[in-house]
Parts: C-alpha cells; sequence; structure tokens
C-alpha cells in the first residue's frame, strides 16, 4: 500500500493485465471511502454533542480508494498483486463507466445468456397461449 | 448476514448500511474463476445453476467492520454484471458523500425493480426514486405481459 497509488487510468491497464493473468483462483476488488490517508484531507470534523456523526454530512464530496487484489497470500505471497487507485469525487461517473466497461470484457467466466433455450421455451409458451409474450420478450429487451 | 436473492434488494440495503456509516463501510467484488470452483464442487443451495456446470461466480459484499454487518449477493451471469457495476457506482456516490442521483441508472435496473418495487419504496433517501422506478417496471411489465416471476417474489415479502 506504501508503493502508492496509480492513477486511475494506469489503474485499468493493471486491472486488466490482472485478469487475463489469472486463471483460478479469485479477483478481490474494493471500493471504500478515503478517510485515512497522509496527503489527503478528510474534512470530517470531531463529532460534537450538536453533531453525534459528522460523516454522515460531510462538508464537501470525499473521495473513494478502489483497490483490486489477486488475493495471493501466505506461500504465494509473492506472486500477490494489490493495485489501488483513488478517485475523486467529481471523477466517479466516468471511473465507474469504464470500471463497468473493463469488468463486462474481463469477467469472461460467467454464464452467457442461452438464447436457444429461451426460443424454445418462449415457442412452447406460443403454442400454449397463442400468441403470449412472457419472460422471453424481457430477456432479449434487457441485451 | 447472508446472501440476499436479488440484486434490487442488495442495493436497498447496502444503501442503508452505507447511510448509517458512511465511513467504514466497505463494499468488496469477488471474481471466482470457474476452475476454483469446480475444485470445491459442494452442492450450492443458494445456486440455482445445475451443480454439473461450473460458471465463474461474482459476489458483491457490503461490510461495515464498525458494526459487523455484512451484505452479500452472488451471481453468476454474465448479463448482471453491466447492471451490477452500475448499481456500485451508484453506491460509491453516496460513499463520496454526494447525493445519490438517480435519474438515467433506472433504465437498466427496470427489471429488477419490478420484482422489488414496493421495498424500494421503503428506503429514506430513495422513497421518491421508488415510485418513479415503479412506475417504469409497471411499464416494462405492460409490454411483456405481466412477467408471472416479478409476482411470485412480491409475495414473498
Amino acid at each position: 500500500m506504501s508503493k502508492g497509488h496509480l492513477s486511475n487510468d494506469d489503474f485499468f491497464q493493471k486491472l486488466s493485465q490482472l485478469f487475463e493473468s489469472s486463471t483460478h483462483g479469485s479477483i478481490y476488488l474494493s471500493q471504500k471511502r478515503m478517510v485515512y490517508g497522509e496527503n489527503v484531507n478528510t474534512g470530517t470534523p470531531e463529532s460534537t454533542p450538536g453533531q453525534p456523526f459528522p460523516d454522515l454530512s460531510p462538508s464537501q464530496p470525499l473521495p473513494l480508494i478502489v483497490r483490486a487484489s489477486n488475493g495471493k497470500s501466505k506461500e504465494k505471497r509473492d506472486k500477490k498483486v494489490k493495485l489501488s487507485t483513488i478517485v475523486e469525487a467529481d471523477a466517479l461517473e466516468g471511473f465507474f463507466a469504464k470500471y463497468a466497461d473493463v469488468c463486462k470484457t474481463s469477467m469472461s467466466g460467467l454464464k452467457k445468456r442461452d438464447r436457444s433455450k429461451q426460443k424454445e421455451k418462449l415457442k412452447a409458451k406460443k403454442r400454449k397461449q397463442g400468441g403470449g409474450a412472457a419472460a422471453g420478450t424481457v430477456e432479449v429487451k434487457k441485451s | 448476514m447472508p446472501y440476499l436473492a436479488t440484486a434490487q434488494e442488495w442495493l436497498t440495503q447496502s444503501t442503508l448500511l452505507l447511510q448509517a456509516r458512511p465511513s467504514t463501510t466497505r463494499i468488496t467484488t469477488k471474481y471466482t474463476h470457474a476452475s476454483t470452483i469446480a475444485k470445491k464442487s459442494k452442492s450450492k443451495p443458494r445456486r440455482n445453476a445445475p451443480p454439473t456446470e461450473s460458471t465463474a461466480l461474482l459476489t458483491l459484499k457490503t461490510y461495515d467492520p464498525a458494526s459487523g454487518a455484512t451484505l452479500k449477493y452472488e451471481t453468476d451471469k454474465a448479463a448482471e454484471v453491466g447492471r451490477l457495476m452500475m448499481i456500485l457506482g451508484r453506491l460509491g456516490r453516496g460513499m463520496a458523500g454526494l447525493e445519490v442521483r438517480e435519474e438515467g441508472a433506472e433504465g437498466e435496473v427496470k427489471e429488477e425493480v419490478k420484482e422489488e418495487g414496493r421495498e424500494d419504496g421503503k428506503v429514506l433517501g430513495g422513497a421518491g426514486d421508488g415510485k418513479a422506478a415503479q412506475q417504469g417496471g409497471k411499464a416494462a411489465g405492460g409490454a411483456a405481459g405481466g412477467g408471472g416471476k416479478g409476482k411470485k417474489k412480491k409475495g414473498k415479502k
């Protein structure tokens, strides 16, 4: 962690590489409000009786820290990859749009939508009800 | 706390947890490769996928170490990734202390909202949105001739 944070763009690049290089095990991504840090002003004052939870309404938006890791530890510690980046509040939207793209392309092992089965189902339903457009239509629309 | 049944429910609960503890709550997304899941092929009742074919898994976890609250959601569907990432973005706004803006996000969540629309209304901050989302959900439901699946889920809670 003390190695410093990556810029958002570098983070995405490294994250793609991390996904490509790993073939088993898990990849962990996490996001959290950035509160601790030497060069970041947290903007959260001490709690007072008048305002017991100052972090509920910070005076200014706080950055997020987004981390990624391949979860290697103990005897595989030397293979551990840890990435982190700080996302400023005003950059959130763009960050997550890119983040989603990277994840969508990288998480390729998930189950694809099985269209052939749905078509069969739809046909069966049509035969039964005569023109019913149920689940199949919704699924297709979503894509 | 256990796994939640739908992404929408996970979003609702996570939003509440983040509202209560914005500084300590973290969200972890775990992507597990198919080969790893195949290795520990115990029968998992929470997964409705047949145990024979193994796919990768995506697990979302909202955890607040201060209170110990944990919320989890798990999926193996590639089609959900986009929507889940969008949810992460939305929750990220809450984390950053920004107001959680809802418009523009509804298009994709529509289908889930149709199933869980009523619960959405319970959220403190999201009350207004719940209403709008429900309308959207209704429109989608009408076009689809009303999925039976949605009705079943509504009755559950």
